[in-house]
């Protein structure tokens, strides 16, 4: 079965427009992500990315994301709140742990920890939904200007995720077919395994690469599309979202405090911001913005709309 | 020199002078003082066992030794006047293409179309001339039909065409090719050498090409090189390469020769053609058989033996990257204990399929699969291999006692990445059948996927004596063990050949189907592709190997 997070062309916004433009959008998202730390903003983060996904088809890809962050998200709570007691509201106290030491559960930690994962989440969807909607050989000849002496960079740049999610299936299906007396395979073992794989096959494809003339100084090779009308969208919605994010930001709409006690502010421009990142998750809808509206509708058939 | 003289064949297509390399770390060199000419427009075979230097030779021929790999080297390599060893492998695109073994490697594309415009692209060419090029190169490998696919969804055969193009689109002067057809079945393996003889008469490319299996393209050759230790030890001819054989290798001859070689009868032949030429010129000639050989029938169960694995209607539909396909469509079949079984059929037949259900890794979604217990080795054995010791991959008496019946007991503090291809594969079926070596605990089939990919003709031999080991004893146990039945052993293999010397009984598929099920020497020998050699030369119902066939020809000549 193929790989959730293998590129599938689709006729759809996100996998028509140039890598530059969808890497734009869905950077800007995560961007946001790292900027902000209020929960409120995080969410609408991540709810703009998991519409971007579906809307652009990578309904498999956003569900594994979804698991996988959600699993990431968990960790990191559990993990600061083990490590921070900080907070002035004490759930449980466990007292003294190996290494640890005092160990006592706050409602500060695990809300702090909750927003580390959120942002960490919002990252692997994004991820996962470039990797699926994001032609990678389009990325190939994007990066030839800039990495155009290492086939390995590009390699690695535009080909790591597919052949690692590809090599994980393989591996696992393997490790269910060893014989009771075998070793367990261990997580760790298992993803040192793929990694090391996943370099020395990215480095096959490199070689493959060079073979085809990768590094060649050739003059750049006109392409037949280079450019797609939904490109200026894609540009436009980050930039909007990014300039409403730092607006945002500094007329204090990033109002999270976790320590000593937890105050996250739900004010006009915490609201407004939020907002924004949200309804950006429908940039890549087919066709135009607008017929989101109906607009579009009442301007193509203006006496449908009159009736 | 200019580019028009390059075109015109003015230079040897290949020169290598004194060539010695040895890869980075490596205590012993890959190639020793090799010299070589390839001449436009020739046809050259790199015959040798495994690590014999084949690949490296190539490598270094097309730039990837030293300027990918790193390592030591001295001497020279020219390709069409460039200096290789300073140009590197970008700057040889236009002169030279490479296609390696494993074609999934080979792809840095999404769709075909893309993967062959790739070295044009790079080169800066215009898009008209892209895509005449492109359209040229996929009506010259007939695979203009799959331009606008995917890679992913591409078979094996399909895409080594595909790599095949890309390399060739560039009108290269020379094209080099490592074992191309190991992973392809054997219609698709005749198919892409009689495609390159075709290039090489028309195209006026030169070819190098690296194989084991040498019936396959011997005939097609205007010379072959053999390889052993890094060194050249024959450069000529192929009836010659043939005779050398006989007396200093006789793992390289072909079954053919093998055969000639057994009943004293000299030339040796280079292909079937050429066999049944002087077959017929000693008066021993049979007409097509065709009347005396009965289509194999379902094999019957034998009652005497208890079944292991059974399957009724079986249908398995997967996911083939654009849509659900049907693989396995109503399969009926029926394995008894002890039996060694050779499960046969093209590119995207179904083998591997029906072995992944029998381990219940697909879901059926009609009809039944009942196994008793199952042990498979899937197409990577690299796939097994996760720790860097081998003893840690097999711990305690049991992991102890599998290493000791794959005979790897000595390796025990090895890091499996420094292991033989061979070893690292007799190590991924320790793991598959560790703690099951005994009684009850021995699984009811051991099955083995495409196991001999880059195996020469002496690792096939080791393997079909552990074959012949699992099905006839109840305990793998050095300590245990009787004459009584044991697993039975069903390999999926394109390998006709290696299928002939290892099973009793060969089941064909033929698009999720068995079209043929019968004693091996029936259906190797009912056939022209899924035949052996000998099977092809003499046409007698029954008899597959040269041996069997240098009994059949002594009694031919007593009558």
């Amino acid at each position: 079965m193929k790989s959730p997070f293998a590129y599938q062309p689709r006729p759809l916004p996100l996998q028509m427009a140039s890598p530059t433009a969808a890497v734009a959008y869905l950077g800007a998202i995560v961007a946001i992500a790292f900027l902000y730390s209020n929960p409120l903003v995080l969410l609408a983060a991540g709810a703009a990315v998991v519409t971007a996904g579906l809307l652009a088809g990578a309904r498999r890809a956003v569900r594994v994301a979804l698991k996988m962050g959600a699993a990431l998200a968990l960790l990191i709570v559990a993990v600061n709140a083990l490590v921070v007691s900080r907070g002035e509201t004490v759930l449980a106290r466990l007292g003294d742990w190996p290494l640890l030491g005092k160990v006592d559960i706050t409602l500060e930690a695990i809300v702090a920890g909750a927003s580390g994962g959120l942002r960490a989440a919002v990252a692997m969807i994004a991820a996962a939904v470039y990797s699926a909607c994001v032609d990678p050989d389009r990325v190939l000849r994007v990066l030839r200007p800039l990495a155009g002496r290492s086939a390995l960079t590009a390699t690695l740049v535009s080909r790591l995720v597919p052949v690692t999610a590809a090599d994980a299936g393989r591996l696992r299906d393997a490790a269910r077919l060893r014989g009771p007396g075998a070793a367990e395979v261990g997580k760790a073992p298992l993803a040192r395994r793929l990694l090391a794989g996943s370099l020395d096959r990215a480095v096959d494809v490199a070689a493959t690469l060079e073979l085809r003339g990768y590094s060649l100084d050739a003059p750049r090779a006109r392409n037949r599309r280079s450019r797609s009308r939904y490109d200026r969208r894609f540009y436009a919605v980050s930039a909007l979202v990014l300039s409403a994010a730092v607006v945002g930001k500094a007329m204090g709409a990033d109002d999270f405090q976790a320590y000593p006690a937890v105050e996250i502010g739900f004010g006009p421009e915490t609201v407004g911001v939020a907002a924004v990142v949200s309804v950006s998750g429908f940039a890549p809808l087919r066709g135009r913005v607008s017929s989101l509206f109906g607009i579009a509708e009442q301007k193509r058939h203006p006496e449908a709309a009159r009736v | 020199m200019s580019e028009m003289a390059i075109r015109r064949g003015a230079a040897p297509a290949l020169t290598v002078e004194r060539l010695s390399y040895a890869y980075p770390h490596a205590s012993s060199s890959a190639l020793a003082d090799i010299s070589l000419e390839v001449a436009p427009g020739e046809f050259a075979l790199l015959a040798g066992r495994s690590a014999s230097g084949k690949s490296t030779l190539l490598k270094a021929a097309c730039g990837l030794v030293p300027h990918f790999h790193g390592g030591e080297i001295e001497g020279e390599v020219r390709v069409a006047d460039l200096d290789a060893i300073a140009a590197g492998p970008g700057e040889l695109a236009a002169a030279v293409g490479y296609v390696a073994q494993d074609p999934e490697t080979q792809v840095v594309s999404t769709t075909v179309a893309a993967e062959i415009e790739l070295p044009l692209e790079m080169r800066g060419d215009e898009p008209a001339d892209r895509a005449r090029a492109v359209e040229e190169v996929a009506l010259a490998l007939a695979i203009p039909h799959l331009l606008d696919r995917t890679v992913d969804t591409l078979s094996g055969g399909e895409l080594q065409r595909v790599a095949l193009a890309a390399a060739l689109v560039t009108r290269p002067r020379l094209i080099l090719l490592d074992e191309p057809t190991s992973q392809l079945d054997p219609v698709a393996g005749d198919e892409l050498i009689w495609l390159l003889r075709r290039l090489n008469e028309e195209w006026g490319v030169a070819v190098l090409l690296a194989e084991h299996r040498l019936e396959r393209c011997l005939a097609a050759a205007d010379r072959v090189v053999a390889m052993d230790g890094g060194r050249i030890s024959f450069d000529g001819a192929a009836s010659a390469f043939l005779t050398w054989a006989r007396d200093a290798d006789p793992a390289l001859e072909t079954p053919a020769a093998r055969l000639f070689s057994l009943v004293g009868i000299d030339p040796l032949p280079t292909g079937v053609r050429e066999a049944r030429q002087t077959l017929r010129g000693m008066g021993i000639a049979h007409p097509p058989n065709r009347a005396s050989r009965r289509v194999s029938d379902p094999h019957p169960s034998d009652p005497a033996r208890e079944f292991v694995f059974r399957s009724k209607g079986l249908w398995v539909e997967l996911d083939r990257g654009e849509e659900m396909r049907d693989v396995l469509k109503g399969i009926d079949l029926t394995i008894n204990r002890g039996e060694r079984v050779a499960l046969m059929g093209r590119n995207g037949a179904g083998k591997s399929t029906l072995l992944r259900t029998a381990a219940g890794m697909h879901e059926p979604v009609a009809g039944k699969v009942d196994v008793d217990s199952i042990a498979l080795l899937t197409q990577n054995p690299g796939d097994y291999l996760v720790r860097e010791r081998v003893g840690d991959e097999l711990p305690g008496e049991e992991g102890a006692v599998a290493l000791r019946v794959v005979g790897l007991e000595a390796k025990a503090d090895a890091d499996p990445r420094d292991l033989s291809g061979g070893e690292r594969q007799r190590l991924a079926l320790a793991i598959a059948l560790a703690g099951r070596m005994e009684g009850e605990t021995l699984p009811g089939v051991v099955a083995l996927d495409e196991p001999t990919r880059g195996m020469d003709r002496a690792r096939k031999a080791d393997l079909v004596a552990l074959i012949s080991r699992l099905a006839e004893v109840s305990s793998l146990s050095p300590t245990g063990g009787n004459n009584s039945t044991g697993a039975a052993v069903v390999v999926a293999t394109h390998d006709v050949e290696f299928a002939a010397e290892f099973a009793e009984r060969v089941v064909l598929l033929g698009d999720g189907v068995v079209i043929a099920d019968g004693p091996s020497a029936d259906v190797l020998s009912g056939g022209w592709y899924f035949a052996t050699e000998v099977a092809r030369v003499l046409d007698l119902p029954g008899v597959v190997t040269p041996e069997n066939g240098a009994a059949a020809l002594a009694g031919e000549e007593r009558q």
